[in-house]
């Protein structure tokens, strides 16, 4: 048994020395982050220096928060924060009672309806973005928070993952319910939605991050400061000829910070997240 | 009993998932079949909308960028693929083979999937800088100072290379999680049988662990390629598909056309092209699937 327990340290130590490396480039950012300015950002990046920062500093923090800030950060996050919590709740809230309806009615053309919504997963985002917005230019919505959350809200994947979700709760409790009277809005709301917990606490980090990240559509859609997002504005930091480590530093470990609070506290969501999105192909 | 009716609340509840559908999906979607066949501007212009049928496509098909764009994303996926689902298979094997820590190193494993794709711009192209990024030093340090630095994003040679290596970084954990669900799958019989023929670990990879694995491939090909054709944020980002159309991909050919260039006939055009080439991605899985569907997976 002196072989298993080798193969046991090997792949222990193997494991350990893998996760740091992994993580360099994380490392390289919080460690940036903390340096007084651009220069010294980039004449540190090709040596261990790159991991060192003898005298940390926050003032990259201060330029990129403060009221002097060449863009507006704080808006930036503002924007994103507001657009992926609308998102977030609507999507959850619109989903649900699509798929309780879909999951619990007996009309007829459910089954036809389900399936439509099924295939519309088909369509890519990346396909429709340009003549969707030429539809929200005809609608005149551009630039405003409605334009990024509205078209996320109805997913077919998100309809369709609550839709199997609601398929295990046993049918005997609505059915219970209903004899004693309780409407559909009640089941849903005092059956369906306690039952279904991680359900909503998957979709929601699903569609969380997918907004904390939207970039293609927010470049499109928006053209001011008072809605465009984070991701628009780290971007911007790339856009002159000299490119602004220390604000980009700064940004993205502000970016990351929220991502690796709910990742910390939510890991178990987070992998069940990745598993269910691959569910469907 | 109206039974089979469907009730008012009920109505109420589905309506706004179907109106949004049909707004957000099923209109654009239809819009850009419509528009693919005309030259309409994206804002209105002094050169009145025509038809021009297929003129888009001609463009299209006969333009040199887009073919590049083409041999790019197929290029990028054909390195991005083995490095990603390599690197995520070795990964959830070790993981999953580990019983201590297993959770705090899949954390650390899982890391770079959390990170946002413009935070990922922003540290690796400082580990690509010229001459002293941290990559070049590594390298001259591993070759005992043979290798010449590069100008990884600016070199037509290694810009696709460099886009590739990090997306591959930040997205591996996709993988790596669904590849530890397809382990979990392996029937222990297999293991236990390979065992006592005396099987070595490479043995009972290559018989055991890789046939059993055969439809978690199909589908991490799948989706994988297909993430490959919609390459468009690290791109955007580090080198605006330069340099010499060297990193430029589908999508931002479309995003140049139409919004660059205000031109959204052409760009639904070059939508519909990129609808395409998915769904057939979509079909080839189907067809690799069919004789062993997963639940209602595929």
């Amino acid at each position: 048994m002196n072989q298993a327990k080798l193969v046991k340290v090997v792949r222990t130590v193997v494991l350990a020395v893998l996760s740091l490396l992994i993580i360099v480039p994380l490392i390289i950012l919080f460690v940036s982050s903390l340096k007084g300015t651009r220069q010294e950002i980039l004449a540190d990046a090709g040596s261990f220096k790159a991991f060192l920062v003898p005298d940390p500093t926050l003032q990259n923090f201060v330029d990129i928060l403060g009221p002097k800030a060449l863009t507006p950060f704080l808006q930036y996050m503002l924007n994103s924060g507001i657009v992926l919590t609308g998102t977030v709740v609507l999507t959850l809230l619109v989903s649900t009672m699509a798929a309780f309806v879909l999951h619990t009615g007996r009309f007829r053309g459910r089954k036809l309806l389900l399936g439509a919504i099924t295939a519309l997963y088909i369509i890519p985002g990346e396909t429709i973005m340009l003549p969707m917005l030429y539809e929200c230019l005809g609608l005149g919505i551009t630039d405003s928070y409605w334009v990024q959350i509205l078209p996320f809200v109805a997913s077919p994947l998100f309809i369709f993952l609550f839709f199997q979700f609601f398929a295990q709760v046993p049918s005997s409790i609505g059915e219970a319910a209903h004899i004693d009277g309780a409407g559909p809005w009640r089941i849903f709301r005092t059956i369906y939605l306690p039952l279904n917990g991680p359900a909503l606490a998957t979709v929601a980090i699903l569609q969380g991050m997918g907004m904390w990240n939207q970039y293609l559509w927010p470049l499109l859609s928006t053209n001011t400061d008072s809605y465009r997002p984070i991701t628009v504005a780290i971007a911007s930091f790339f856009g002159s000829d000299t490119i602004l480590w220390n604000l980009a530093m700064a940004g993205s470990v502000l970016m990351m910070l929220p991502v690796l609070g709910f990742f910390l506290a939510f890991q178990r969501f987070f992998i069940a997240s990745v598993s269910s999105s691959a569910v469907k192909g | 009993m109206k039974s089979n009716r469907i009730s008012g609340v009920e109505a109420v509840m589905l309506t706004p998932a179907l109106v949004l559908l049909v707004l957000f999906l099923i209109v654009p979607f239809a819009m850009s079949i419509g528009l693919a066949f005309t030259n309409q501007p994206l804002l209105p212009g002094p050169i009145p909308t025509k038809v021009v049928w297929l003129k888009n496509f001609e463009r299209i098909f006969t333009s040199p960028e887009f073919w590049r764009a083409l041999l790019n994303v197929v290029l990028f996926a054909v390195m991005v693929i083995p490095l990603q689902c390599g690197f995520a298979l070795f990964s959830a094997i070790l993981l999953n083979g580990q019983k201590k820590g297993k959770r705090f190193f899949q954390a650390f494993f899982f890391l770079p999937y959390i990170t946002p794709m413009v935070v990922v711009c922003v540290v690796w192209s400082t580990l690509y800088q010229y001459p002293t990024g941290l990559l070049n030093s590594v390298f001259a340090v591993l070759s005992f100072g043979l290798f010449q630095p590069v100008e990884w994003l600016q070199n037509p040679l290694t810009a696709l290379p460099a886009i590739t290596m990090l997306s591959a970084w930040q997205a591996y954990g996709f993988q790596m999680v669904i590849y530890m669900a397809g382990l979990q799958n392996v029937s222990p019989d297999l293991y236990e049988a390979a065992a006592i023929d005396g099987a070595s670990g490479w043995k009972r990879f290559t018989k055991v662990t890789w046939p059993s694995l055969f439809e978690t491939n199909v589908f991490i090909l799948i989706i994988t390629t297909i993430q490959a054709l919609q390459l468009f944020t690290q791109v955007n980002i580090l080198t605006q598909g330069g340099p010499q159309d060297a990193t430029n991909t589908l999508v931002h050919y479309i995003y140049r056309s139409g919004f660059v260039i205000q031109n959204v006939g052409f760009a639904s055009a070059g939508s519909l092209v990129l609808f395409v080439l998915i769904v057939s991605v979509y079909g080839v899985m189907a067809f690799f699937t069919r004789k062993n569907p997963t639940g209602e997976a595929s």
